[in-house]
């Protein structure tokens, strides 16, 4: 039984057209329960909307998409996964409690059982004393922890997330990513995380799947040896550099191999 | 600022008053320059005065008071005239924000309608009064005025409200897809909070419209009891009661304020969690 698992997707758009883009092709990766996998890899690999596949915000022009053993589409319909962006996306209008409620008000939760869950998912990001905040009164870190307690607040068995340290400074986003382990291990939750940043893939990472660009597909995955416990120090391991030459190297490759080739006709 | 303002239009009027020649300024044989007769140009506080003093001589009934009853009559009229614009309107952007193909269609005969010179409507709407009969409803006059009204103030609602409806993040509406939330519900969870802030300047202008609708409709259809009305009955007396005709007009520029301010007092207590910044 896995998380995930996706079997020779493509995904072309605006197919037939002028302008047609072959933004996945025969993309399978399997995510088993529990591991913490990252999608890593130039603009326009496709990775963000290898993301929205599973997530079923897109379809898949061939290919299936299994999540939690359903179709994708089944998997939203049920609410399987919690989603982040970049951008923390809450809303201005409705206070920090209220956001993280909006998940559960979908699903027809009562009140009460609201008001209970967004206290736990309010301790768990530890933000407590911040629930009648509104977001514009919060920083950047805060809100994305918000956003987090948002995707979370359902017990989805699933977090998928869209670069979602992307806008914050160096600082925050290696106490954003402690605190993302942190929340992952309290809750079991499995993670498809996209991201730009090698150092970042590598220390949240089980696995980092490397991609390419035009057509996107997946060239390489990299086993990260780091364990479960993860801390400062981790930062400081061989295995971590070791990892990280190992993602370097997969970008590096398939850079070479296309400016080898010259077939960047653009 | 505002007063201040006021006071200098007060303060420009007297001057020329005094200062400008009383027959007027020519410049090769065409006035350009108004006259300054107390017929022309009545002294400001004129104006005022004649607020207090009876309509017609000998009459109990101020000028105070039927300014005033008069206001109060075209305001309900415009009011009403205003909620049956935002009805259509909200309603219409909400139809053009669900089916594109509802916005090919109707978007552009939006525009043209508003092109259509209102006097010109006026009295075609009117005449619908005489004839329009559904069971024991009977079309009242007043109510071809407030539809004029609405005529004018559903258009900036409309469009208004559409662009606010469409200026939804698309990660949010990616986020409210994935929590596999209908149509209705993004439409009340996301698209109409965000559309607050454009749809409170979209409102503000459809309810002075709807003032301009009224008062036009009544001054060109005679409807009586309104400021409109009051208008051309003063201004019939302007050669003999040159103050009088600005009461009126200073009535209908009441009713404008009045009305943008409502609407001005239901943008302030919507808008006091948001922060405080404006959309352009």
């Amino acid at each position: 039984m896995t998380a995930v698992s996706i079997r020779n997707a493509n995904k072309i758009f605006n197919k037939g057209k002028a302008n047609q883009v072959d933004a996945l092709r025969d993309v399978s990766l399997d995510v088993e329960h529990g591991e913490f996998v990252s999608l890593i890899g130039p603009s326009g690999c496709g990775k963000s909307t290898l993301l929205r596949l599973i997530a079923n915000l897109l379809e898949p022009t061939n290919g299936e998409v299994v999540v939690n053993d359903k179709p994708a589409a089944q998997a939203r319909l049920d609410q399987d996964y919690g989603m982040a962006f970049q951008q923390a996306g809450l809303f201005e209008w409705r206070t920090v409690r209220k956001n993280i409620e909006l998940p559960l008000e979908l699903k027809g939760w009562d009140k009460p059982d609201r008001a209970v869950r967004a206290n736990e998912m309010l301790e768990l990001v530890q933000l407590r004393e911040f629930g009648d905040h509104y977001p514009w009164q919060l920083s950047g870190g805060m809100q994305q922890r918000i956003a987090i307690a948002r995707a979370l607040a359902a017990h989805p068995p699933l977090l998928l997330m869209d670069e979602p340290f992307g806008a914050l400074d160096e600082m925050t986003r290696e106490y954003m990513q402690g605190e993302l382990l942190r929340i992952c291990a309290a809750t079991g939750t499995t993670v498809v995380f996209v991201t730009h940043s090698i150092p970042e893939a590598v220390y949240l990472s089980n696995r980092v799947v490397v991609m390419s660009p035009r057509p996107g597909r997946i060239t390489k995955t990299v086993d990260v040896p780091l364990g479960g416990e993860r801390n400062e120090d981790t930062r400081n391991r061989t295995a971590f550099f070791e990892a990280i030459t190992a993602v370097r190297e997969g970008l590096r490759g398939m850079h070479a191999a296309h400016v080898g080739l010259g077939d960047d006709d653009r | 600022m505002f007063l201040a303002a006021l006071v200098l239009v007060v303060v420009i009027w007297e001057t020329y008053k005094a200062l400008g020649p009383a027959d007027g300024g020519k410049l090769l044989g065409v006035r350009i320059l108004p006259r300054t007769s107390e017929y022309a140009m009545p002294h400001v506080w004129d104006m005022f005065s004649r607020f207090n003093r009876p309509e017609v001589r000998g009459s109990d009934r101020t000028v105070f008071d039927a300014v005033l009853a008069g206001a109060w009559y075209s305001f309900r009229l415009s009011a009403t005239g205003f909620v049956m614009g935002g009805v259509v309107g909200v309603g219409l952007a909400v139809l053009m924000a669900r089916f594109r193909l509802v916005q090919r269609g109707v978007l552009p005969y939006l525009v043209v309608s508003q092109t259509v010179p209102l006097i010109a409507l006026a009295p075609l709407v009117v005449s619908w009064g005489g004839k329009l009969e559904v069971g024991p409803f009977v079309w009242p006059r007043w109510l071809s005025a407030s539809l004029l009204g609405a005529f004018l103030s559903f258009f900036p609602i409309a469009v208004g409200t559409l662009r606010g409806l469409a200026a939804a993040p698309a990660s949010s509406v990616e986020l409210l897809q994935s929590y596999a939330a209908s149509w209705t519900k993004t439409l009340f969870k996301l698209r109409f909070p965000t559309a607050v802030p454009y749809m409170v300047p979209a409102f503000r202008l459809g309810a002075s419209s709807a003032v301009i609708g009224v008062v036009v409709a009544e001054i060109s259809t005679g409807l009586r009891g309104g400021i409109g009305r009051l208008i051309i009955e003063y201004a019939r007396e302007a050669t003999g009661d040159p103050a009088k005709v600005y009461t009126a007009i200073f009535g209908a520029a009441l009713l404008g304020l009045t009305m943008a301010g409502v609407v001005v007092a239901v943008d302030v207590f919507v808008m006091r969690n948001r922060p405080k910044e404006s959309v352009s």
